[in-house]
């Protein structure tokens, strides 16, 4: 077999495996599978009552997606679309997360006002926290030993430590706070700060904030470029995305995205930001070298999660 | 190619869109409630299907009524108030009231039951072969609903504090399409207790079906309206507006205590189960008997209100509405 002809089959097989976009769609309770080469939907089904958010295992072996509604997590095979397992009796995960040295899974109830703390190897409950009020969004200080939480009702940051499982402070960081981000080199966190349609830059060592980045209306969610430096923040309200220069700390560049911009993902080759539009029941696809939208995908009602298999690096 | 119905959900999504991005959520900010931005774009569709509805009865219902009405009229000047209780209902306004005062119910309680180690359940949990089957499940929800529905009116006519509300229901005359929403307001804060309650023990039916969901509300208004239909075949499957004008006629069925009969709202099974069915052909007037000799239930929306609370303290005191 000649080179030409493996390479062939390499070809061949890459193409015959389609890179595959995952979409939650919160308001009807399903997953929109779409091919990321052809744009188009592959797939539309079930998965259960309010699916919000979803991440990889650390290990890479499932999707979890986390049914808020329905009380369970749901192991998803990305690539075939087959429930794996359904892991029941969860109570409300609405935004979940690992943390860095994967001992610990965290997830959100922001209905019900609390934050659960288990180990990430069984997901057993190891401590529930009681957080008044909306605890919406998390990160995690590189060394896993912090979990940052915002309180969206009560317009707070928390900071729970997860050697200790105490809360170690919360503090007052605007109205009505959402997406919250580790900046990649470490030393800050992002805060989007919907009520000030702005930006709240926290030295978490000492817990102050330490500036304030105007951005659009509603400043929700982060997901960062993948070069080490720039990081998109959604303004849902404004019905714009912006780019954070993490250096600079300041805004570098505003476009418009349509329907309320929510979780956003970047293709590994940095080419394409794909967010789901809240109001308007698509997935956009915005060119990065035009910051153009370019396609809009439809999907289901709400589309709040967005993952890629293949993603630009998440710092 | 589109199909109808998916050129229909796109201008709906678009309208949705539209009239949330423009007309509500720029007012959230100043009211302090940017944190209920998901809830409020879900309100706007509540709002929006709504007004669908209402115009649904009106195309339909409407012309209905007048060419084969049960009972003819000398004006409908009586069923002026029943439009602003259904626009009051239909276009969210009760309900978000509702879902305020249920607040502490349905999440405090719900959060404080996590916190001590239970967890709610859902019909898939209890029934697992629901799971993955959402429209099974939304069916299994309304046919559970409808059975307690069935029992929560039962309670509404035979305990006596609980007539005294219910009977602003029951004392339109003029019964039409517009009359399913007429209601007490302490009334529907025990329904919405009850249904809260409930919601803890089943959890809540599937909300994607949206349009689903219209198909037994505009039943219960078809139920009330002045159209002299019955079902056929098909009269012990689903409430008719005789089965149910019955219910609500004077002498028949429109009566506290247990003189009553026809309490089912969707599927007459449940008063064929517990042996309160009547399926009688005879079409009574509507209204309530001592409304005859003279006892005022009062024309406008405050006075009805105000009469309610009134026969409430009397039930309460006096054990007589």
């Amino acid at each position: 077999m000649t080179v030409l002809t493996l390479f062939s089959l390499a070809v061949l097989a890459c193409r015959a495996e389609a890179e595959v976009v995952v979409v939650l769609n919160s308001g009807e309770g399903t997953i929109t599978r779409i091919d990321r080469q052809t744009y188009q939907p592959m797939d539309h089904f079930y998965v259960g009552r309010e699916p919000h958010h979803l991440m990889s295992l650390p290990d890479n072996s499932a999707l979890i997606v986390a049914n808020a509604v329905s009380n369970d997590l749901v192991f998803l095979n990305p690539k075939t679309g087959d429930i794996l397992r359904r892991l029941t009796r969860i109570s409300d995960p609405y935004q979940i997360g690992f943390s860095p040295d994967k001992h610990w899974f965290v997830a959100n109830s922001l209905r019900l006002d609390r934050v659960d703390v288990y180990d990430a190897h069984d997901f057993h409950l190891v401590k529930r926290f009681e957080l008044a009020s909306m605890p919406s969004h998390m990160a995690f200080s590189p060394d896993s030993s912090t979990v940052f939480v915002t309180l969206q009702g009560s317009d707070q940051l928390a900071a729970i430590d997860l050697h200790a499982l105490k809360v170690k402070w919360i503090i007052p960081i605007g109205k009505t706070p959402a997406g919250v981000i580790l900046t990649p080199d470490g030393k800050h966190l992002l805060v989007g700060i919907m009520g000030l349609n702005e930006v709240a830059v926290v030295d978490y060592k000492t817990a102050q904030i330490i500036k304030h980045i105007p951005a659009g209306k509603g400043t929700h969610n982060f997901m960062p470029e993948g070069d080490g430096r720039h990081i998109f923040v959604g303004n849902r309200s404004g019905d714009t995305v912006s780019i954070i220069d993490t250096q600079t700390l300041t805004i570098t560049k505003t476009f418009p995205v349509p329907g309320g911009p929510d979780d956003m993902e970047v293709s590994a080759d940095g080419k394409e930001l794909w967010i789901t539009n809240r109001w308007i029941r698509q997935v956009s696809v915005v060119d990065l070298s035009t910051d153009k939208v370019v396609r809009t995908i439809p999907v289901g009602k709400s589309p709040h999660g967005i993952f890629f298999e293949h993603h630009a690096a998440r710092q | 190619m589109m199909t109808w119905f998916e050129t229909f959900m796109n201008g709906f999504t678009l309208t949705q869109a539209w009239v949330f991005e423009h007309c509500v959520n720029p007012l959230l900010p100043p009211l302090g409630l940017l944190a209920y931005q998901e809830e409020a774009f879900d309100a706007t569709e509540f709002a929006l299907v709504g007004m669908g509805e209402i115009a649904l009865l009106i195309l339909f219902f409407r012309p209905l009524e007048a060419l084969f009405p049960a009972e003819r009229w000398s004006g409908r000047r009586g069923v002026r108030v029943d439009i602003l209780y259904t626009l009051l209902h239909r276009l969210g306004f009760i309900p978000l009231v509702m879902f305020v005062l249920m607040w502490p119910l349905t999440f405090k309680l719900d959060a404080w039951l996590r916190f001590h180690g239970f967890i709610p359940y859902t019909l898939e949990d209890l029934i697992p072969a629901l799971e993955n089957h959402p429209l099974p499940t939304f069916f299994a929800y309304l046919v559970i609903i409808d059975f307690f529905s069935y029992w929560l009116h039962r309670f509404q006519h035979r305990l006596e504090w609980w007539w005294a509300l219910h009977g602003v229901h029951h004392s339109q005359q003029t019964m039409s399409y517009w009359s399913d929403d007429r209601t007490h307001l302490l009334d529907d804060v025990f329904t919405a207790t009850f249904f809260s309650l409930l919601s803890l023990v089943i959890g809540v039916e599937p909300g994607q079906f949206i349009l689903l969901m219209m198909i037994p509300r505009v039943l219960q208004s078809l139920a009330h309206a002045n159209i002299a239909w019955r079902f056929g075949p098909f009269e012990r499957c689903l409430v008719s507006p005789h089965y149910h004008r019955y219910h609500h006629g004077v002498g028949t069925g429109s009566n506290s205590g247990q003189l009553s009969c026809n309490f089912a709202v969707l599927f007459p099974i449940w008063d064929i189960l517990f042996g309160t069915a009547n399926f009688s052909r005879e079409t009574p007037p509507t209204g309530i008997a001592d409304q005859q000799e003279g006892r005022n239930y009062g024309s406008g929306f405050w006075a009805q209100q105000r009469l309610g609370c009134q026969r409430l303290w009397s039930a309460l005191t006096l054990g007589k509405a």
